[in-house]
């Protein structure tokens, strides 16, 4: 210690005092500074959500689009992107009805099916739709170097599944350009649901002349992209921005009613997408468990709606998984419960507690097909479920069941549903499950290799028929990644696919229903749903169960 | 001449020799060794005191905590989910639920009434059939509806105009809510016509459900209609509701097993690579600290990320050994390089010269000179080391890479509490404040051991 202590202590002192300035200097320096930085850059990029000015509408995605090739393209971000600046031959209207699109109009029998251009419809250079852009576009999905996962949708098509396993030659597809404006499609089994199908992205044109000179990068940019909808693509400024504008060479452009639709948030935190609400600048956003009593609280006009798919547990039926044994998996189902689970756990209306792979929105005979074709309900039954566990372990010869790994994703419920299985299946069964938690794309690999023993998984309609869910657990379903192979099952599915008649169908899909509750390949557990808020000077926003959804083509900017 | 002084003129019995006498050294002050000097050094610091106290308190509540609040922490009550501390815990008996047919017990009114009692189990609603309706929508809202505003949440919506009944399950609460039923047409459109009523859900179990809890009632055997209290969470319970006390006793164990062990670990091995880098010194310490370097370089989640798989640990597993090796291969060079610099220096001190020109051996040297003094430093970094080996921990579960679930630990209730930080902020704040009052009071602590252990060292109180 050197000096008296007095000295010391007005030293430290005034120390002290000259580093809370430069505390206080600093910090104010700062804000000043972004405040300033902010000014200066026009406050410009603050975007509003609503700006009636200049008829732009400000949203956000939740993630990018990987690409925008209508030929590749299998994920929910691309195919809205892709509705919203290309248009097929047939186009989804209000309440599941169809409307023309690049057809004007069309006639399907049996054999086939005939489509008549309309010759007003141009690309966004100008040049007009013909039918030899379907008929490339087509023919590209189901070339083997493709490789897309959709090829199987185009098989009822003449000579698609050869072509697809490489056995005939691209041109050989049953689908031809009469002239320009004819498009003639031969089948060779007959498909009731074939208008329906158009809708989907797969089936919309692209020119060849345009594909051939992006040299491979065709929808990877803004100007590697022909745009035939109702806007185009400006602005694509890959992890950040995406921004379309009304297309002036759409058909129907005075459908048309924003000028701009302006998405640069790209996140599916429900957080941040919420706060971006708050602060006014997006105009819908997600609401999840979490903040649903502070909209309401806040008043906010709250929308829900069914998504139309189903989340089901499914089981790996491959050798020496133990999930391979019937008894398991009905010791599974009888502990899971689908009530709890959405009323409990997820706790969002719009989610139903799953009962069947079938989901209540599909349409039966005449009414719906679960009023017709109900599903039996499963009722929780522990004791049961313990004698079914027992009589498992006889079978598979063990004391205990291996450690079961849970492969999930990292989707919006977080954690919280894997860990309300994983409790739950070791509370009733002593069962031990190790969770794989990963993300979507990762999820579906390792589900692909069959690496799990339970996954939860789930199915996004394809088309409004019952067969986008019945087909899913055919033995030769690429999409069965548990592998479940039952021969009743493929024939039942054989059935629905040739047949036309309501009733033949409708009944084989009953009986498909009640093959997946008995042998259950799959447990249902929740047929999810969403709750959003939207702007109120924004109307007109459509969400769909298949097809481009969220669908934002007719909205309008009303002010108050 | 010389001067003549008749004061010093001696005598013979100035050559007599003196009586022998013992004067040694004495020491004015008891002898203190060099930790008894810390000790009183570091008792004099009130932060570091306050610092170490909490230190073992943390460690009492972590190693003594499950054995006197026997709750598992991974036992769920769905009964009880985000409830706060201090929420109330009466419950009513109720028959198990069954499905409803629409008919009511409750007298028949008109316009929107019960069907049944409210309850948490189920709100059954009945309604009148609105002329013109093809269905109808159910909103149910938690603050008073006023006319013109939204009417709340859109709970339901029937699929005919005939069905006039609608049973709410929907994550039911003993509050109030607000049920408005609206007539939709053809389109889908809303029409004028709405019907509303107030509902104030009574909270129910069933027998069988607070048998499985082991809940009693004050009369005797458990009957429908008997008002029970829940089991006690002091702390509340979390998203699942599990109780937030247990966990946070269980999650600190992951998180104090790793901040100590990690760090003795690797604070270990740098001190003796950096001893000897600074001992040998030359070309070899050259190598010895360039290949600290190319260590310092390499990313620590990276490596994290590749031990997880080298080690096998599946899906699902905790990876509490490959966080330990990763931190222990990738964090002893700091140390080492601090211990090398003060082995240079301390080496060519006089008296490291003095013991080796005396014969002393290299193991005497380092032993005895060396480490004991380089020890305030090794200290020093050790008690950094386990707050920043504890925030790894938190971080490395916060993203979802440290212990999986249904183990808690800190790091990953935080990342579940922040998802609901608004509403329920109990599920964050008790592990967050955890996390951050140990790694200050371990940072504390560090800091008043530096100022006792190394004078040199030592900052200005």
């Amino acid at each position: 210690m050197n000096g008296p202590p007095g000295v010391q202590d007005g030293f430290a002192r005034s120390a002290g005092r000259q580093l809370l300035l430069i505390a206080v200097v600093s910090v104010v320096g700062i804000a000043l500074l972004m405040f300033g930085l902010s000014w200066l850059s026009g406050g410009a990029r603050i975007s509003k959500g609503i700006d009636a000015a200049t008829g732009t509408v400000t949203l956000a995605l939740a993630d990018e689009p990987p690409q925008l090739d209508s030929t590749r393209s299998t994920d929910t971000i691309s195919g809205m992107v892709l509705g919203h600046v290309t248009e097929g031959l047939i186009r989804n209207g209000d309440g599941g009805k169809l409307l023309p699109g690049v057809a004007e109009r069309w006639e399907i029998t049996e054999t086939g099916a005939t489509f008549w251009l309309r010759p007003d419809a141009r690309w966004s250079d100008g040049k007009p739709v013909t039918a030899h852009d379907f008929v490339f576009a087509w023919r590209k999905t189901v070339d083997p170097k493709t490789a897309s996962e959709y090829a199987t949708i185009f098989f009822a098509i003449r000579n698609a599944e050869a072509i697809n396993k490489g056995q005939m030659p691209l041109t050989s597809l049953g689908v031809q350009a009469l002239g320009d404006h004819v498009l003639r499609v031969e089948l060779i089994r007959p498909i009731p649901y074939f208008d329906k199908l158009m809708v989907f992205k797969s089936f919309n044109p692209i020119r060849e002349d345009f594909f051939n000179a992006t040299n491979g990068r065709y929808g990877a940019d803004a100007d590697t992209l022909l745009y035939n909808g109702p806007f185009k693509i400006t602005r694509w400024v890959h992890g950040a921005h995406l921004r379309m504008e009304k297309n002036e060479t759409y058909w129907d452009k005075a459908r048309v009613k924003v000028n701009v639709l302006d998405f640069p948030y790209f996140s599916s935190d429900p957080n941040a997408l919420i706060n971006l609400y708050k602060d006014g600048k997006i105009a819908v956003a997600g609401l999840n468990q979490e903040n649903l009593n502070e909209a309401l609280v806040k008043r906010w006009q709250i929308n829900r709606f069914q998504r139309g798919s189903v989340a089901y547990m499914e089981f790996n039926h491959r050798k020496g998984r133990p999930t391979a044994n019937l008894h398991l998996r009905k010791a599974i189902q009888l502990v899971v419960d689908p009530d709890e689970v959405v009323y409990r756990v997820i706790k969002l209306p719009g989610n139903l507690p799953g009962r069947s792979l079938f989901p209540v929105w599909l349409d039966g005979v005449e009414g719906k097909f679960r009023e017709e074709y109900p599903a039996k309900k499963i009722v929780p039954d522990p004791i049961e479920a313990r004698r079914q566990l027992a009589l498992a372990k006889k079978e598979l010869g063990l004391n205990k069941i291996p450690p079961l790994t849970m492969l999930s994703d990292d989707g919006a419920l977080g954690d919280k549903l894997t860990e309300y299985f994983q409790e739950t299946l070791r509370r009733e069964l002593g069962l031990e499950i190790r969770i794989d938690k990963q993300i979507f794309k990762q999820r579906l690999a390792k589900m692909t290799a069959g690496d799990f023993d339970v996954v939860l998984a789930g199915w996004n309609p394809d088309y409004p028929d019952p067969l986008t869910f019945a087909d899913l657990f055919a033995s030769w379903n690429s999409n069965n990644r548990g592998r479940y192979n039952n021969p009743k099952l493929d024939q039942l599915v054989a059935v629905a696919q040739n047949s036309t008649d309501v009733q033949t169908r409708m009944d084989a899909f009953g009986e498909i229903q009640r093959i997946l509750i008995e042998d259950p390949p799959m447990v249902p557990t929740y047929e999810p749903g969403v709750v959003f808020v939207v702007d109120p000077r924004l109307k007109g926003v459509v969400r769909r169960v298949a097809g481009s959804d969220p669908d934002y083509t007719n909205v309008s900017i009303v002010e108050k | 001449m010389t001067p003549s002084n008749p004061n010093l003129e001696t005598t013979i019995d100035d050559f007599a020799p003196l009586a022998a006498e013992q004067r040694r050294q004495q020491l004015s002050r008891p002898s203190l060794s060099y930790w008894q000097d810390a000790w009183i050094r570091l008792r004099a610091n009130r932060r570091a005191i306050l610092s170490l106290y909490i230190v073992i308190a943390l460690l009492l509540f972590t190693l003594l905590g499950p054995l006197l609040w026997r709750v598992d922490p991974s036992a769920q009550d769905l009964d009880q989910v985000s409830r706060p501390p201090g929420a109330e815990r009466m419950i009513t008996l109720a028959a198990p639920y069954r499905s409803w047919n629409g008919e009511a017990v409750l007298p028949t009114a008109t316009g929107l009434r019960l069907a049944y009692p409210a309850s948490t189990q189920s709100v059954r609603l009945i309604w009148d059939p609105a002329p013109g309706a093809a269905a109808y929508r159910v909103y149910r809202n938690i603050v008073p509806t006023l006319p013109g505003e939204s009417l709340g949440l859109p709970i339901a919506q029937t699929l005919t105009g005939t069905e006039t009944r609608y049973e709410d399950r929907l994550d039911l609460r003993a509050e109030t809510y607000f049920y408005t039923v609206v007539a939709l047409d053809e389109t889908g459109a809303e029409l004028t016509a709405r019907q509303a009523l107030s509902v104030d859900p009574v909270a129910v179990i069933t027998v069988a459900e607070a048998r499985s809890r082991g809940l009693q009632s004050a009369s005797g055997p458990l009957k429908i209609g008997d008002k029970v209290r829940f089991k006690l969470h002091p702390l509340g319970t979390d998203y699942l509701g599990r109780d937030m006390l247990a966990r946070l006793m269980h999650g600190a164990r992951v998180s104090l097993f790793i901040g100590i062990v990690a760090p003795l670990l690797f604070v270990g091995f740098g001190v003796a690579y950096g001893s000897m880098a600074g001992f040998l010194g030359g070309r070899v310490d050259q190598i010895m600290m360039r290949f600290a370097d190319f260590v310092i370089a390499l990313p620590f989640l990276l490596f994290m990320i590749l031990f997880k798989i080298a080690f096998g640990i599946g899906p699902g597993q905790s990876g509490i050994l490959p966080m330990i090796v990763a931190l222990v291969m990738l964090s002893w060079p700091g140390t080492a390089r601090l211990v090398r610099g003060q082995i240079l220096q301390v080496r060519e001190e006089g008296y490291v010269n003095a013991a080796r020109l005396l014969g002393a051996r290299t193991n005497y040297l380092v032993m005895r000179h060396m480490i004991p003094n380089t020890m305030g430093v090794i200290l020093v970094t050790l008690t950094f080391a386990v707050p920043s080996a504890i925030f790894t921990e938190a971080f490395l579960s916060f993203i979802g890479m440290g212990v999986a679930p249904p183990t808690p630990s800190w790091g990953g209730m935080s990342n579940e509490g922040i998802k609901s930080m608004l509403i329920h902020p109990h599920e964050l704040l008790f592990p967050a404040v955890l996390i951050s009052i140990t790694v200050l009071a371990f940072n504390l602590l560090g800091d008043g051991l530096r100022d006792a252990l190394d004078a040199k060292m030592r900052s200005r109180e």
